[in-house]
């Protein structure tokens, strides 16, 4: 048993050759690895610590927003039930003034059909009665309507000679306007009394089935009429006070 | 029956004997380095690690962890020295079982070259850590009257370590040359399992004494950790 100096020299340098080996080849990169294995978890687990707190402030922000809607909710339910009665009372209210509106119309409408059916009635009444007229005429006493007219106005034109002159001036011309055309001794029989009364003047005679049964004597700028016209304004005030008395209650 | 191998000369290089301690502390050189470049040559932070990777971690942590027990302040010089010492010596003892395997550490000359090392870097660390005059007021502790008794103290314990492993390694390869001789076929197979588990309690106790060491000097007074292992 003996020490070589030699080797243990070499011994210690190759003790520290290997230290530097070891040291570049193995703690180093283990320590390095290790090192940044660490800091990245730790990095990551700040990350994660970060993510974390966001999210529990999500949690908490969505935990307020659900108190809110909770401690809201009966505010939006009373909200909303004043809007619908707002809204029911609207409808109501726009549905009676639609009503009120279509009673005035109505009202109007049967005011209208009203005068509509009295005007015919007028129209019918006195159609009626002029036929009822002329046939009582020609069965009792074997004459027209208008001849009975002319004759009866040939009688007045006497009276008025006066005034129809007054009314002709230098004219001398005469138009009769009839409803049916008048019979030859109608025409003559008013010829004559027009004669008689401004001589010279010469009558026309025209029918139209728009004029009113009867006798219109236009001469100059005058007119005179023996129409049916105010014996069926007659019928129409019968008629309205048949409807007046029709229409009191009965007591 | 040669007792150390400094006796045996494997080869010359340009003249100059290389003997068997030498030699084969190269071959462990090699091994402890060429599976260090192996294991650690691809090794990113972003890639999970491997099994041989994390073998590697679990053995450098697992020293520095029996570092951070002893010294009281973390110093990666001293993982690198006490470290490197343990692995040298682990891997020389362990190497033994493979047949014509001369583990170094049964040279004395091996082990008196570490015990040296160990001396040496003991006051290296020392004045490393608290300077000069900070590093030799420590040998005037706790009087100077101390000061002969610490020096005697300071290289007994280089001594003992050298003695200590050589004794230990050198002890089991030569009773397993005597029961080799006497009983061929069983006590060697033993005594050879026998030496794997000394050797690699005697790897422990060589580093972890070289901490203990080295910690005292490093660490004010009051800091030395009152842990002593002996494994005399």
């Amino acid at each position: 048993m003996s020490i070589d100096w030699i080797t243990v020299a070499a011994q210690i340098l190759n003790f520290l050759v290997l230290v530097w080996l070891l040291k570049r080849f193995l703690y180093r990169p283990i320590l390095d690895g290790i090192d940044a294995r660490e800091k990245e978890i730790a990095e990551r687990m700040g990350e994660a610590a970060r993510i974390r707190a966001v999210a529990e402030a999500a949690e908490a922000d969505y935990q307020a927003q659900v108190a809110s809607l909770r401690a809201g909710r009966e505010g939006t339910l009373e909200a909303a039930r004043k809007a619908a009665e707002a809204e029911r009372d609207a409808l109501l209210a726009e549905a009676r003034e639609r009503l009120a509106r279509e009673q005035a119309e109505r009202a109007v409408q049967r005011v209208e059909e009203a005068r509509r059916y009295r005007a015919e009635l007028q129209r019918d009444g006195a159609a009626a009665l002029l036929s009822l007229t002329r046939k009582a005429l020609k069965d009792l006493a074997d004459e027209t309507l208008e001849a009975r007219i002319v004759a009866h106005a040939s009688d007045r034109l006497a009276a008025m000679a006066d005034d129809l002159r007054k009314a002709a001036g230098d004219s001398l011309q005469a138009i009769a306007l009839t409803h049916e055309p008048l019979s030859q001794a109608a025409r003559e029989r008013l010829g004559n009394e027009l004669a008689q009364l401004i001589p010279g003047i010469t009558v026309t005679f025209r029918s139209e089935p728009a004029q009113a049964p009867g006798l219109v004597l236009r001469l100059g700028g005058a007119q005179v009429e023996w129409t049916v016209d105010s014996y069926i304004d007659g019928l129409d005030a019968l008629l309205a006070a048949a409807d007046h008395q029709r229409a009191r209650p009965r007591g | 029956m040669q007792l150390s191998p400094d006796q045996a000369i494997l080869f010359t290089l340009g003249g100059i004997p290389i003997n068997a301690t030498i030699g084969y502390t190269w071959i462990v050189m090699a091994l402890l380095t060429g599976t260090s470049m192996l294991l650690t040559r691809s090794l990113r932070p972003d890639v999970p690690p491997s099994r041989w990777r994390t073998t590697l971690e679990v053995i450098v942590q697992g020293i520095q962890g029996q570092i951070d027990e002893i010294s009281v302040r973390r110093d990666r010089r001293l993982l690198y020295f006490t470290g490197t010492l343990f692995l040298f010596i682990v891997t020389s003892n362990l190497l033994m079982v493979v047949p014509g395997f001369r583990p170094p550490t049964a040279s004395l000359s091996t082990t008196a070259a570490l015990a040296l090392s160990v001396l040496v870097a003991v006051p290296i660390f020392g004045i490393g850590n608290q300077g000069l005059g900070g590093y030799l007021r420590t040998w005037i502790q706790p009087s100077v009257i101390m000061l002969p008794f610490n020096i005697i103290g300071e290289f007994s314990r280089g001594i003992s370590l050298a003695i200590r492993l050589y004794g230990n390694i050198m002890s089991g390869a030569v009773i397993a040359g005597i029961l080799l001789g006497v009983a061929p076929f069983f006590f060697p197979v033993v005594m050879d399992m026998l030496g794997l588990l000394t050797g690699l309690i005697q790897a422990y106790i060589f580093a972890i004494l070289a901490t203990v060491y080295i910690s005292s000097a490093t660490a004010p007074p009051s800091d030395i950790p009152q842990t002593k292992k002996d494994a005399s």
